[in-house]
């Protein structure tokens, strides 16, 4: 053991296998699809983490079950970091019954309302005052629950990013904006559409804190989100968390990536969050390489598992088109 | 029985229900102390606290956000906007997020919250403050469309409205807010989808919204002195629409009149027409269907103009004639 | 692309026109409102003009061809463009015109389509959805029926007063099976002479067969035949029909007509100078006859479908002798009108209807008939009712005959009239007590000034 590993005070060693196994979880999930989508065998779009699993897993590890989470269009590890299954989520994307939204969402819009997942959202800056609004009934019915609200470097040019969280500072909201800065939106470079460094430099003109965590390492990001989660619990507020990280696929299924180099993408491969959390799990000895493959193996059943547990599952029938629009 | 104006009515339903449901709130930009722009709240901050009269930046985009995201964790909002116009700002909340979840989720989640809004011309606030957007909400499937045009209707619509599990856009015409007619002291709610024969009549149906009943109605005892017999009927609400008592008229009748005050082109009226054209009442038509709307003209600032941009009294006893071919 | 020229509808009651004759031959050149052809309906002689510019590609009928209402009678066109060989029936109903199949016609179509509305197409009906449903329901025609609203639309209202008015017996002429028109003029058979035994009286091809004639034994010196046709045809239609539907009963009179001899000399003059007409005795008896309608409304009356209408107006009718046949011209609002205008009246009546100029709404509303045939040597007959009327007086010459006054043996100038009326409507003893007055009106003309 050469460094005494720094945990925040809500996780556990011992759920540190069951993160990293959720790191593979959202890894092979999204590679899956991606092959599936490449192959035509699932329609429409979808919108890959690949590379982020870090500020997803890390970010929500701090949270209660109680805790609710809004998510964005790139969404699928929030998913799964908040407790969604992957038979669930792979029956969605296949359109299916047994899918999240009966297959009426797909990709975009998975949902798990009941394990506090209050949705993926198909519009950028969406979130935010969905966010503000579930924290407002936390705040008000006193349930004590905190709500993450995950966006990324190009919704915090929305609109609805300075209305929300003005809103959500003024009225002390339990809410944690976390950003994660994959470093484009779609194809724009943060650089050229933001005029700061970090995004998280925005808190000051709500005077709420702000701070920048190395979002490819889950051990950060989780110690940074442990913090605003415990000044929100307390009633102190917002803030917001940067979580700086890298988008290793394209935006969505037919990106060229023209607009990056490949030489930027392998300097981001070397630090794949990943490989870095087997690694300072390794070292601190909390298991071995050997058990590290075994989680690894275990992660790969699983979701090729829940791809035959999609394909055996039932279309819906045409009636359920006109069901659900209305409660 | 007392009389009330349709503003009391409102406020009346509104308190009424908040005595009941811990769960209602009213937020809005200047709901408080100032009592909101047409009074609709005065007084209210006062018995329910701030909490529950929620005083809001000027931030449409982040208020109706927040709306959803507190009804979708278990409140029941109702969020006043100072003026319909400013749905522009709020509509990315209430088509895209409000309207959808429940569907996208697959049925899982509701979103019971009221939109209530002052709409329409008549006060010199000119282009950006005197519109009738109501088609526009009435197209998005997921939501629900109010226009009630009495204080009668207006208290037991909004109790409906704040009861119903659905999003709800709730017009109250400004100049029904001085209106007054019969308003029982208890609570009573008035199903949606319910339309009302304000005035029974054998010769022309006129189907007419908010302030056009009133004018209908005058337009109707002008035409009485001549003999002829007009049927007025408020549809109430747009969304879910009351088609079979207006296709039971038509087939009375013979002849259809549709008023209301929004811009014709693309208004509701034209969904009417074609519903009764495709009804059974098709072959009792004597006489092609008219619709009067307004003018396709953003609202103007001079009195005159202004009137002359929505149709009136003497629009609605012409366009009845025409249809009797008695001009 | 061709114009239709169709059969047009000139009056409430026509169902069919007969071409009298043609003013152009195939292939000659038509300029808008250049009269095409001369037809005949049941009112009136008209000519038809052209509303279009162009060629007479086709004529379909030849003279005294009865050609119902918007039937297609032929095409204005350009030189050349195909036009259907046979007639293609009525316009808008079920029969299309064959459209014109070459290339070069469609793609000029094309081009055109904006400004061309359908106007090869056979003219539509205007009706309402309510129109068209009563209608379908009372099975008539939307055709034959005058719209009340702008650009003649038919109202419900229409069909529903169109339906009332006409009596059954005319819908059923013009109502029967395709197959049953073409028996019938394959056979030679009219279809206004069969009763039909469908629905609302129409004509099946059974109905045809079971009229036809037996062929007429030859003869040995061949008569001259014409064919029946135009107004003679229409007045014997007419009378057929009268007399067939109205069970007609006839009250004759004698009336002692020295009062009005000695008033008509003193009006003579007066009157001629006034409006440079000679008064005849009748204007006096028209003017007697009215009077009497106004005290005896139960005369005044038509028979309309199921309904008695007692008409307030008292419009009456002068039957005119023409060369071939008769026309009614009706002089509207007889009880109000003086002696003078009664006599310019009715000589200016006599003279349209003799030169073929009277209007349709000349000949229309009658309420009542007189039918005089004083200047011969008849005393009485028995008139047939112009219906809907639902009586007609028919006057016979003035003769002097002895008759006796205060014990005396003298000379009258008596005058026979014969008053015919529909026992389905009028009874004996009102037509009596009518014709008694009349009598005394004329005996003591004085009344008439009460």
């Amino acid at each position: 053991m050469t460094q005494k590993l720094k945990l925040p005070p809500q996780v556990k060693e011992t759920e540190l296998r069951e993160l990293y196994k959720q790191m593979w979880l959202i890894r092979f999930f999204e590679e899956k699809v991606d092959e599936f989508f490449a192959k035509g065998m699932i329609h429409g779009t979808t919108h890959l983490s690949v590379g982020q699993e870090a500020s997803a897993v890390g970010a929500i590890a701090v949270l209660e079950d109680k805790d609710k989470i809004t998510s964005t269009h790139r969404g699928h590890g929030h998913c799964i970091a908040k407790g969604a299954t992957v038979n669930g989520m792979m029956a969605e994307l296949f359109g299916r019954t047994t899918g999240y939204c009966k297959g009426k969402g797909g990709s975009m819009h998975i949902a798990d309302v009941d394990k506090g997942n209050l949705g993926a959202n198909g519009i950028v800056g969406g979130g935010f005052a969905i966010a503000a609004g579930a924290a407002l009934t936390s705040q008000m019915k006193k349930e004590g629950y905190v709500v993450l609200c995950f966006f990324g470097d190009g919704a915090s040019n929305e609109g609805s990013f300075h209305e929300a969280l003005n809103l959500a500072s003024i009225w002390k909201l339990p809410v944690i904006f976390i950003c994660e800065n994959n470093q484009y939106g779609m194809s724009g470079p943060v650089k050229e559409m933001i005029n700061i460094e970090d995004i998280a430099d925005r808190a000051a003109s709500y005077g709420i804190p702000g701070k920048v965590v190395d979002g490819n390492d889950v051990f950060d990001t989780m110690n940074g989100v442990s913090e605003a989660v415990e000044r929100a619990r307390n009633g102190e507020g917002p803030s917001i968390i940067e979580a700086k990280t890298y988008r290793s696929k394209g935006h969505s299924k037919s990106d060229a990536k023209k607009y990056r180099t490949r030489e930027e993408e392998k300097e981001w491969l070397l630090r794949d969050p990943i490989k870095l959390m087997a690694e300072v799990m390794i070292e601190e000895g909390i298991f071995t390489q050997q058990e590290a493959d075994q989680i690894k193996a275990d992660a790969k059943k699983e979701v090729e598992e829940s791809v035959e547990f999609a394909k055996n599952s039932p279309e819906p029938t045409l009636d359920a088109l006109m069901e659900d629009i209305y409660a | 029985m007392r009389e009330l104006t349709y503003l009391e009515a409102v406020r009346e339903a509104m308190s009424q229900e908040m005595r009941e449901n811990e769960d209602v709130f009213i937020l809005g930009e200047d709901i408080g102390v100032y009592g909101g722009a047409f009074g609709v709240t005065r007084g209210m901050i006062e018995e329910f606290g701030p909490e529950r009269i929620r005083n809001t930046p000027i931030s449409e985009a982040a208020i109706s956000g927040t709306a959803v995201g507190a009804a979708l964790t278990g409140m029941r909002p109702i969020l006043e906007l100072q003026f319909s116009d400013f749905m522009t700002i709020a509509m990315d909340n209430m088509v895209n997020q409000a309207a959808k979840i429940r569907y996208m989720y697959g049925g899982k989640g509701k979103v019971p919250m009221v939109l209530r809004t002052p709409a329409g011309s008549g006060t010199g606030a000119a282009a950006q403050h005197s519109q009738s957007l109501e088609a526009w909400m009435a197209h998005i499937p997921g939501l629900k469309v109010v226009q009630p045009s009495t204080a009668y209707d207006a208290k037991g619509l909004l109790k409906a409205a704040i009861d119903d599990d659905n999003p709800v856009i709730f017009y109250e015409h400004k100049l029904c807010y001085r209106t007054k007619s019969d308003v029982p002291e208890e609570a009573y709610s008035i199903p949606l989808g319910k339309a009302d024969i304000k005035k029974e009549g054998t010769d022309v149906t006129i189907v007419a919204t908010a302030i056009m009943v009133h004018k209908s109605l005058e337009a109707a005892e002008e035409l009485e002195k001549e003999g002829i017999h007009v049927e007025v009927i408020d549809p109430r609400t747009l969304v879910p629409l009351d088609i079979e008592t207006i296709v039971q008229s038509v087939k009375k009748t013979g002849r259809l009149v549709v008023v209301h005050e929004a811009v014709k082109r693309g208004g509701f009226g034209g969904e009417i027409a074609s519903l009764i054209a495709e009804s059974e009442a098709f072959d009792y038509l004597d006489a092609p269907i008219k619709r009067l709307g307004g003018k396709a003209v953003p609202i103007p600032y001079n009195p005159e103009l202004e009137k002359a941009a929505v149709p009136g009294v003497s629009d609605i006893v012409t366009a009845v004639k025409e249809t009797l071919n008695r001009l | 692309m061709p114009k239709e020229i169709f059969m047009p509808k000139l009056s409430s009651t026509m169902q069919v026109g007969t071409l009298l004759q043609w003013f152009k031959e195939e292939g000659d050149s038509v300029e808008v409102g250049e009269p095409l052809f001369e037809i005949m309906t049941d009112k009136i002689n008209i000519e038809v003009e052209s509303y279009e510019d162009g060629i007479l590609l086709k004529r379909y009928f030849e003279e005294d061809d009865e050609v119902p209402i918007n039937h297609v009678v032929g095409y204005i066109g350009e030189a050349g463009e195909e036009v259907p060989e046979s007639p293609p029936g009525e316009s808008g109903v079920s029969n299309k015109p064959d459209s014109p199949k070459s290339p070069e016609s469609s793609e000029q179509q094309t081009e055109t389509a904006p400004q061309e509305q359908p106007s090869e197409q056979p003219e539509k009906v205007r009706a309402t959805p309510a129109a068209r449903r009563v209608a379908r329901e009372r099975e008539v025609s939307l055709a034959e029926i005058e719209g009340s609203g702008p650009k003649g639309r038919v109202h419900q209202a229409d069909v529903e007063s169109f339906t009332t008015t006409a009596s059954a017996a005319a819908s059923s002429a013009s109502s029967a099976t395709p197959l049953a028109q073409k028996v019938a003029k394959a056979e030679g058979v009219e279809l206004q002479d069969i009763a039909g035994s469908g629905p609302r009286g129409k004509i099946y091809r059974a109905d045809v067969e079971k009229a036809k004639q037996p062929e007429a034994a030859s003869q040995t010196v061949p008569a001259k035949r014409v064919k029946m046709a135009g107004m003679r045809k229409i007045v014997a239609d007419r009378m057929l029909h009268s007399k067939t539907t109205a069970p007609h009963v006839t009250l004759n009179s004698e009336i002692d007509m020295v009062e009005v001899v000695a008033m008509r000399k003193r009006l003579l003059d007066p009157v001629e100078k006034q409006t440079g007409y000679r008064i005849s005795y009748t204007e006096i008896i028209m003017k007697a006859t009215a009077h009497a309608l106004k005290r005896h409304p139960n005369i005044n009356i038509s028979l309309e479908g199921n309904e008695i209408v007692q008409h307030d107006a008292v419009h009456i009718g002068l039957a005119v002798a023409l060369e071939d046949g008769l026309l009614v011209p009706v002089i509207k609002d007889a009880d109000r009108k003086g002696l003078a205008e009664l006599t310019a009246d009715c000589k200016s009546a006599g003279q349209k209807a003799k030169s073929g100029k009277l209007k349709p709404d000349e000949m229309s509303e009658g309420t009542f008939t007189i039918s005089n045939l004083g200047m011969y040597a008849v005393d009485t007959f028995n008139p047939v009712i112009n219906q809907p009327e639902s009586a007609i007086l028919g006057i016979g010459r003035i003769n002097e005959k002895p008759v006796g006054v205060d014990g005396q043996i003298v000379l009258r100038p008596m005058m026979g009239v014969s008053l015919s009326f529909d026992h389905r409507v009028i009874d004996g003893a009102p037509a009596a007590a009518f014709l008694t007055d009349l009598k005394a009106i004329l005996e003591n003309p004085l009344e008439l000034l009460m």
